[in-house]
């Protein structure tokens, strides 16, 4: 199948590419024009945008604390206006189903779930296998387990600590690792409340920042592509900025992913004690090596829901649930809590939170090291994308949200100073180019020839959210799923992995401590590739060296 | 492993033809039972949703107790193997637990002392037990009746909040000891099961655990019935959005625990076709009304009347391998076949049922 995008304006900016130009579809790859072959299809997309299909790097959709999440509040799937469709489930409020139909509408193609201990990996697979449309991957999140802080403890060797991170990313078949404010889980259970960078973990006398330091060497060892992913300490705190400034500061050269900057902004001025420090912030993350990069966790004003393994930080928000209920889940390798919020325009903090995170979005200058996410459903749900796009595509729509917020809570950001608009431009190497390099995917986030032909086009609509909430048409793997906005039909996409080599002397180490520690076999643990026999491939990420 | 039609034997393509006639024809049909692995839970409910009609589960009653708790107010809860590696001070509520889950002693590995915690010895009580059953695991033991058992949790708050308790006599004296003791707890758990205490009780446990929080750690383990209950309701979380009892007569998703209630819609008329599943042991339906049944179960079973189509299926993780709620790792697992034979899966005979339907829009 040879297929012709004709005469739109392609938006490709790992190949500096920004005008009106034709693509060219074989199979499930972009090629080059075949000049004197006739194209089985010829899509006339003249006055159209075209760029490769987004990525996402940072969305919680596949997980048993979201499943927590959904059976916690049934009120919510409410919200959700039945749109009847011809696919199975594709109305199913915040399903699996709904979530691969409604991402694919906005011209994504690709998404990670970001946290999974790798006890809980399978229910992960599982979810992940019922997304249908896009590819998908998960993280998987150490530095609450045992063996590997009694590892730190007994002051084991980076070679066997990247064979034990191996082992277990082999056995839960993750994309990468995250870690989520490291050793708080098991202080939490030690009754500890706060639990800061340079605090150590009781029994095991390790510091957060050691467990981080370890981790981000292991990754580097066994040369996953994807940098440690990181969630620091003091999330949602007031003054927290220092906490991410430290971690900034330390981070070195190596490659380290801080994950929703946005939650840590935060300085105390003001009457409030509570102001956005995000400026500063944009300045360190600007005046830190490239290989550090974040994602922003943008809050929107509407109903959401928090999920999140950071326990702690769950605990201390359960009095404002709104509704008054939360789940927490403590867990022998990693906490959870699950506590729904309302962020209001007219509330001062959440006023404060939704302007810090799009200065970070406008003050942070290098569009490949900035993230486009809501850490969904922290920030905010992923549905309010296309409104977060337009925010950044243009200062008068932030002045019109501005009018409508609290005048103190805005005086304590730079916001209405902010002359900054993202050009398209931008917007692509946010959410293809850049998140492609992050992942390591190479094959994705451009327009090139062998690409995988992963394609979005949009209407050239003024109305910048429109355009990006219904996508004119959108291919994967060359096969057109979504037209003007709804979805065609189903196929299912591949499980994206990495498989570094480690020492297999590490697995039956392994299986020796599940015997004995926990009376079970490890493999019960495991995700066997035969598992979800139906629609569901692996397909590996290669690791460097 | 065999099928049939109406008592006769036939071919899996003949059965599967004839089922399909039965539910296509029906104007509500019912799935019910939906004692099977993850597989064949994932294949009913995008059964039901073709056919727009409803799903609920054999253990509904016990489950829905549980999960509309949690979604009234919130939950405190933790796994087997943290229970097992870092309590030391476990609060049993109810009767019944061992019996619910007879491997329970060994897996919470109750005779020794937890062995991710600075505490040296794990200390055990029970509220509420049946004759006998504190004693078989070395529990001390606090008598309390099922019916008298909020009142007890009710004391037993009072005093972990140090307030007045409203009980007199010995038991105040024991629940006010029992209080200090919880709270001098370093990482507490309160185990219980919804299939031997009521909504109030339940309710009681996770006030307790909320207030025990204030001063030191306490979690809760809910112990799972097994035969993946837990797994079914898990798939049709990520599935619809829903637990069970939920339908598709409009062709989205709606959950409603009375109107999907399967015995409810079939005695009252409403579902005119009912199909059974019931993979991992013999139960039969509840229902008197002798609506058109398609039963997808073992062998052994007997039903109260003859089904219009059966099915022989395997048993989840004997027959064949399956993906089911393992309680004792509180997720996930793929269980290996112990005894692998041809018997037919439920996810398998479904998809051939779902073949020979001819309304409805063609699954992508
Ligand atoms: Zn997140």
């Amino acid at each position: 199948m040879l297929i012709r995008l004709a005469g739109g304006r392609v938006v490709d900016p790992a190949n500096g590419r920004d005008g009106v130009g034709d693509i060219w579809i074989r199979g499930d790859r972009i090629v080059a024009p075949a000049e004197g072959e006739i194209p089985d299809a010829v899509y006339d997309v003249s006055g159209k945008i075209v760029m490769a299909g987004a990525i996402e790097i940072h969305s919680h959709i596949a997980s048993g604390t979201v499943n927590t999440a959904r059976l916690l509040l049934p009120e919510n799937h409410r919200a959700h206006r039945p749109r009847p469709e011809e696919t199975p489930l594709a109305t199913a409020g915040w399903s699996t189903f709904e979530t691969g139909c409604r991402y694919a509408m906005m011209g994504f193609t690709t998404l990670v779930e970001p946290a999974v201990p790798p006890h809980y990996a399978l229910h992960s697979h599982l979810e992940l296998a019922d997304i249908p449309i896009v590819d998908k991957a998960n993280l998987m999140a150490l530095g609450d387990d045992d063996y590997l802080l009694s590892l730190l403890q007994k002051g084991a060797s980076g070679t066997q600590i990247a064979d034990y991170v191996g082992a277990m990313l082999a056995a839960s078949k993750a994309l990468g690792v995250k870690s989520i404010n490291p050793g708080g889980s098991i202080a939490f259970q030690n009754n500890v409340r706060t639990f800061d960078y340079d605090d150590v973990v009781p029994e095991y006398g390790v510091t957060s920042r050691r467990i981080v330091e370890a981790l981000q060497q292991a990754v580097v060892d066994l040369g996953i592509p994807h940098p440690l992913h990181l969630h620091i300490n003091n999330l949602g705190v007031a003054g927290n900025v220092e906490t991410a400034l430290k971690v900034i500061g330390s981070a070195g050269n190596k490659p380290l992913h801080l994950a929703h900057l946005q939650f840590y902004s935060y300085g105390k001025e003001g009457k409030r004690g509570f102001s956005s420090a995000a400026a500063q912030l944009a300045e360190a993350v600007n005046a830190a090596p490239s290989a550090l990069t974040i994602d922003v966790g943008q809050v929107m004003f509407r109903q959401t829901v928090t999920i999140s393994l950071d326990v702690i930080r769950q605990f201390a928000a359960v009095p404002m649930a709104k509704p008054r209920k939360s789940v927490i889940f403590d867990g022998e390798i990693n906490g959870s809590g699950v506590v729904p919020y309302l962020y209001k325009s007219d509330n001062y903090y959440n006023a404060v939170q939704w302007a810090a995170g799009l200065e970070l979005f406008l003050l942070i200058k290098d569009p490949m090291r900035v993230f486009f996410t809501t850490d969904h459903p922290n920030g905010a749900p992923y549905t309010t994308y296309p409104d977060l796009f337009a925010l950044l595509l243009s200062r008068d729509a932030r002045a019109r949200w501005l009018a409508d917020l609290p005048k103190e809570a805005v005086e304590m950001t730079t916001l209405p100073s902010i002359e900054r608009e993202y050009s398209l431009s931008e917007i692509a190497t946010m959410t293809r180019v850049a998140p492609a390099k992050l992942l390591g995917l190479k094959d994705r986030g451009h327009l090139s020839p062998g690409a995988l032909a992963d394609v979005a086009v949009y209407n050239d609509d003024p109305d910048r959210a429109q355009m990006f909430r219904f996508a004119h048409l959108v291919f994967k793997d060359g096969d057109l799923v979504v037209r003007d906005g709804r979805v065609t039909h189903y196929r299912y996409g591949r499980t994206l992995a990495v498989q570094p080599s480690y020492d297999a002397a590490t697995d039956r180490r392994l299986a020796k401590y599940y015997d004995d520690l926990y009376g079970l076999s490890r493999d019960m643990f495991k995700v066997p590739a035969d598992a979800i026999a139906r629609d569901y491939r692996f397909e590996e990420v290669a690791c460097g060296q | 492993m065999k099928a049939f039609v109406e008592g006769a034997e036939v071919s899996l393509e003949t059965a599967a033809a004839a089922a399909a006639r039965v539910l296509e024809q029906a104007r509500q049909p019912v799935i019910a039972g939906l004692a099977t692995d993850s597989a064949g839970a994932r294949a009913a409910i995008l059964l039901a949703e073709r056919l727009h009609g409803a799903y609920d589960h054999m253990a509904s009653d016990i489950l829905l107790r549980d999960i509309d708790v949690l979604r009234q107010a919130g939950r405190l809860l933790t796994t087997p193997n943290d229970v097992r590696l870092r309590a030391d001070c476990l609060l049993l509520i109810g009767p019944k637990l061992l019996n619910i889950w007879p491997g329970l002693a060994d897996r919470l590995a109750l005779a020794a002392s937890p062995r991710l915690s600075e505490a040296k010895a794990r200390k055990i009580f029970w509220l509420g037990p049946g004759r006998g059953e504190a004693a078989e695991i070395g529990a001390a033991e606090i008598t309390a009746t099922p019916a008298a058992l909020p009142l007890a949790l009710a004391g037993l708050r009072a005093a972990v909040l140090e307030r007045r308790i409203r009980i007199n006599g010995a038991l105040a004296q024991k629940l006010t000891e029992l209080a200090e003791t919880l709270r001098a707890a370093h990482f507490g758990a309160i185990l219980w099961s919804a299939e031997s205490i009521d909504r109030l009780a339940i309710e009681m446990v996770q006030g307790l655990a909320t207030d025990l929080n204030q001063k030191t750690r306490f979690t809760t383990l809910p112990l799972d019935s097994g035969k993946n209950v837990s797994g079914v309701v898990q798939t049709s979380g990520w599935m619809t959005g829903f637990p069970v009892r939920t339908g598709f007569g409009r062709g989205y998703p709606e959950h409603d625990t009375w109107r999907f209630n399967a015995t409810r819609m079939i005695e009252s008329d409403e579902a005119d076709a009912a199909l059974w599943i019931s993979a991992y042991g013999d139960e039969a339906p509840q229902w008197k009304r002798q609506v058109p049944m398609i039963a997808l179960a073992r062998p052994q079973t007997r039903f109260p009347y003859a089904p219009r189509v059966r099915f022989e299926v395997g048993a989840p993780g004997q027959d064949h391998d399956a993906v089911e709620y393992a309680r004792d790792i509180a997720t996930f697992t793929l269980a290996r076949a112990s005894a692998p034979s041809d018997a037919p899966r439920v996810a398998d005979i479904l998809a051939l049922i779902e073949q020979n339907l001819t309304k409805g829009y063609e699954a992508c």
